[in-house]
């Protein structure tokens, strides 16, 4: 009997020997205790870090070139009216609970995404004129729409919109966000919310998609913790209690990158950049050109080397500079300029009568209203913007709120100034902030031209026509002097040295972890 | 107890005013709620391009159309069935998400309160005995750094000195004791002063009694002194002083938890709060309020058990 053991252990130790091993383990550090991370629910982009390695999507974005690459899906169509997709899927494929991926699989994950009792905060929205999908065959899926998006294959490549097993939705119900099964090159091992979670390889992981670089997970074990404390990032990644680090303050950043063991992986993230929304509704904010005054009397270049110690580049306009159809000319606006600024406010009839310092008009003084979170360095950078504005004669009310109260300012339009920065691959999340009816108009521009351009884009489908009409949507933005455009935003993410092969996806924030090899 | 009382009635009379604290303690959150702008549909919705029917629609699926006595009504039933229900935010029900995080919570606390009484008997004691020389104000030093310095920087320089620098503890997550040690440290540093100077106070006064002058001149050594005649009657004052700190820890427990990268209460609620999450809002603020209720029961009994005086009924009955 003992023999016979041996013999079985031995074989056993042979068999692993064959199979290709994943070895070593690292610590990744989320940088906020995420609000719920069921990718259909939730909303969270951390979220993704983890769990853009726990499922698989249709389709990949190829962070090079901006196109759509086979994915679960091996190849799709779309109708000549743009609103039927049909996607032909991959066979083979299995959930981590050995449930078959299929046609009816892609079906109820979208029949669940959609419905309404979900309260999805993310997916649901992505899809947009979504109407139904028809499963044709085991393997073939046809999505419908009520009118043409050309977002759709840029959703389709994101987690909040990835492939999760059906019998493990209807298994697990309410508490599914902690037994996620996806078929991913890594399976979600144990989630224990705002401790840790841990991720270990799918040993029937035999695809990946083109991004890829293996078949296979390199890392035996991944635990992600949450470092929501900006201040303990870096001593985290120098006390070796992570591995990867995201979010790392930039003044520890410059530090880190002097030290050998540890490099910084800066990555900009396409979207909307920082910018603060100027209120076009409210005086004095109503006059053009008082608002174009505000941005050539920001010396935006001056915040981002004190705040961001210059590892953010300035942003020009709306998008940052690596979103698909980003125009650089928007550059050509405002340059710092705070003597155009003054004449601008003279010419609108802001004048320093009193001798306060203060402009005013007609016995009012030039006062805004300028709100702020507690998030990406608003506390610093509107501290230097209320000084350069100072000096132009500009006094600045600064109230510090939290993101609902933020909300309901913004609804009752009692803002002059208030900022934002959201991240997204597609210049379609222009319609979120600046389309007349968008819940997020903080502008509150009511701009039927620009509405018409931002309703046409969605439903152009050749990139180039699509770049021609947000180029022309973003100039419009930046004449009309809707935003104070800040910085683009990049992640510095801090890695220690003996972790290699660290590579993120087109939205710059998730890392494709199948690649990430640790030297012991 | 009141003189004089049968135990029943006490009983009762606890339980009665517990009800009410409880109930006060959430109509508080639910009044607070109402009062704080911000709409909890649109907060979850906002940002994700839903067009304003699809946020309207959500608000009457959470309840927020109706008019606030409804809601408030509804707020309260739900208790009474023992459901905590869903939260808005994650769709998980409240009771599991609180039952996950309270068993750190409760780790941290108890650890953090051990380390502030021990910390702050010793530094109030020292600073006692040596009264008026340069251990005294030492002690006292450190116990009013410990009042005045904010967690989040003590906590900082305990993770740059013991984590990075020495590499004695580490300085994130839980696990085994070793984990708990910074946590636990920052937080009882930050409530040992306090403690040190009520116990210093505590101290200077009964040294002054006569019966210590008598039991020193018997010949009984200090440290039996200190811990049968000094410290056994200075002892109710000091378990009452930490049980009142018991709500400044929970809220120290919030920052502690987010500098230690540690899960917990304190950073749910923070979540809870800046979501407005309503029903984990509720969950939050009950089981904080029985914990709190439990922790001044529990001192009540300690404190009477310390001190026979609380105990005794008065001549004559």
């Amino acid at each position: 009997m003992r023999r016979l053991l041996l013999f079985l252990l031995l074989a056993a130790a042979l068999a692993t020997g064959c199979t290709p091993r994943s070895e070593g383990r690292i610590v990744y550090g989320l940088t906020l205790n995420p609000t719920g991370i069921d990718p259909h629910i939730n909303a969270s982009s951390e979220l993704g870090i983890p769990l853009t390695s726990v499922y698989d999507t249709l389709v990949y974005q190829d962070p090079q070139t901006g196109g759509f690459v086979p994915g679960l899906a091996e190849r799709w169509e779309v109708s000549a009216d743009g609103q039927v997709y049909t996607f032909y899927l991959r066979r083979g494929v299995k959930f981590h609970d050995g449930t078959p991926f299929n046609a009816e699989a892609v079906r109820f994950n979208l029949e669940r995404i959609t419905n309404p009792d979900l309260a999805s905060q993310k997916a649901r929205f992505m899809l947009g004129p979504f109407e139904r999908a028809e499963v044709v065959d085991e393997y073939t899926i046809r999505i419908v729409m009520s009118e043409p998006y050309a977002p759709l294959l840029d959703s389709l490549s994101q987690v909040y919109l990835a492939m999760a097993s059906p019998a493990a939705i209807q298994k697990w119900g309410l508490e599914y966000q902690l037994h996620q099964t996806g078929t991913g090159p890594f399976i979600f091992a144990e989630f224990v919310p705002g401790d840790h979670l841990t991720l270990r390889p799918n040993p029937d992981y035999a695809w990946g998609p083109r991004v890829y670089q293996h078949k296979t997970a390199q890392l035996a074990e991944i635990e992600f913790r949450f470092f929501t404390d900006a201040a303990t990032r870096a001593p985290a990644l120098e006390s070796g209690e992570a591995d990867v680090m995201g979010e790392v303050p930039p003044l520890d950043a410059v530090r880190l990158q002097k030290n050998p063991n540890f490099r910084i992986q800066p990555v900009p993230i396409p979207g909307l950049s920082l910018v603060y929304f100027m209120n076009v509704t409210r005086p004095p904010l109503d006059d053009l050109r008082v608002r174009q005054a505000l941005i050539y009397g920001t010396d935006r270049q001056v915040i981002v080397s004190t705040v961001f110690q210059g590892t953010s580049p300035v942003a020009c306009g709306p998008l940052t500079a690596v979103t698909f159809g980003y125009d650089p000319a928007v550059c050509q606006f405002y340059p710092y300029d705070p003597s155009r600024a003054a004449t601008l406010l003279e010419e609108a009839g802001w004048k320093d009568t009193d001798g306060d310092g203060i402009r005013d008009r007609n016995g009012q003084p030039l006062t805004l209203d300028l709100y702020l979170m507690g998030w990406g360095y608003l506390p610093d950078i509107v501290q230097l913007m209320a000084s350069q504005w100072a000096q132009l004669g500009i006094n600045v009310n600064m109230q510090k709120v939290t993101y609902p109260e933020a909300l309901q300012i913004a609804k009752d339009g009692t803002h002059h100034l208030l900022p934002f920065s959201s991240s997204g691959t597609d210049p379609h999340i222009l319609r979120t902030f600046f389309y007349s009816q968008a819940r997020f108009n903080w502008s509150k521009v009511n701009d039927p031209e620009l509405d018409g351009w931002l309703d046409e884009a969605a439903r152009l489908f050749d990139r180039n026509q699509r770049a021609a009409l947000y180029s022309r949507i973003q100039n419009r933005i930046m004449e009309q002097a809707l935003v104070i455009p800040i910085r683009d935003y990049v992640n510095l993410n801090g890695v220690n040295n003996r972790v290699q092969g660290l590579r993120f996806d087109a939205q710059g924030w998730f890392p494709w972890l199948i690649d990430v090899t640790v030297q012991q | 107890m009141l003189a004089g009382e049968p135990m029943l009635g006490y009983v009762g009379r606890r339980l009665l005013e517990a009800a009410l604290v409880l109930w006060l303690a959430i109509t508080l959150a639910f009044v607070a709620m109402q009062l704080t702008p911000g709409d909890p549909a649109e907060t979850l919705l906002a940002a994700s391009g839903a067009s304003p029917e699809e946020i309207d629609r959500l608000r009457a699926d959470m309840g927020l159309d109706d008019p606030v006595p409804v809601q408030y009504i509804r707020y309260l039933t739900g208790l009474f069935r023992g459901d905590l229900g869903i939260s808005w935010l994650q769709r998980r029900p409240v009771l599991s998400m609180i039952l996950e995080q309270l068993p750190a919570t409760a780790e941290l606390a108890v650890a953090g309160i051990w380390m502030g009484t021990l910390l702050g008997i010793f530094l109030g004691l020292l600073a006692a005995i040596y009264r008026g020389t340069w251990v005294d104000s030492l002690a006292t030093t450190l116990s009013v750094l410990g009042l005045s310095t904010p967690v989040f920087w003590s906590g900082i320089l305990m993770i740059l000195l013991f984590s990075v620098h020495l590499r004695w503890f580490p300085s994130s997550g839980r696990g085994d004791l070793r984990h708990l040690v910074l946590p636990a440290l920052t937080l009882g540093f930050s409530l040992s002063g306090s403690i040190a100077r009520l116990v210093r106070t505590q101290v200077v006064e009964v040294f002054r009694m006569p019966y210590i002058l008598a039991a020193q001149a018997r010949g009984i050594p200090l440290w039996r002194v200190l811990l049968m005649h000094v410290l056994r009657p200075a002892a109710g004052p000091i378990v009452a002083l930490i049980a009142l700190q018991f709500g400044f820890l929970l809220g120290g427990a919030v920052v502690t938890e987010s500098v230690f990268a540690r899960q917990g209460l304190g950073r749910l609620a923070v979540q809870a709060i800046l979501w407005r999450d309503l029903p984990l809002i509720r969950g939050i603020v009950i089981t904080g309020a029985i914990i709190y209720l439990l922790v001044s029961l529990l001192a009540d009994f300690l404190h009477a058990w310390l001190d026979p005086r609380l105990r005794e009924r008065p001549a004559g009955q």
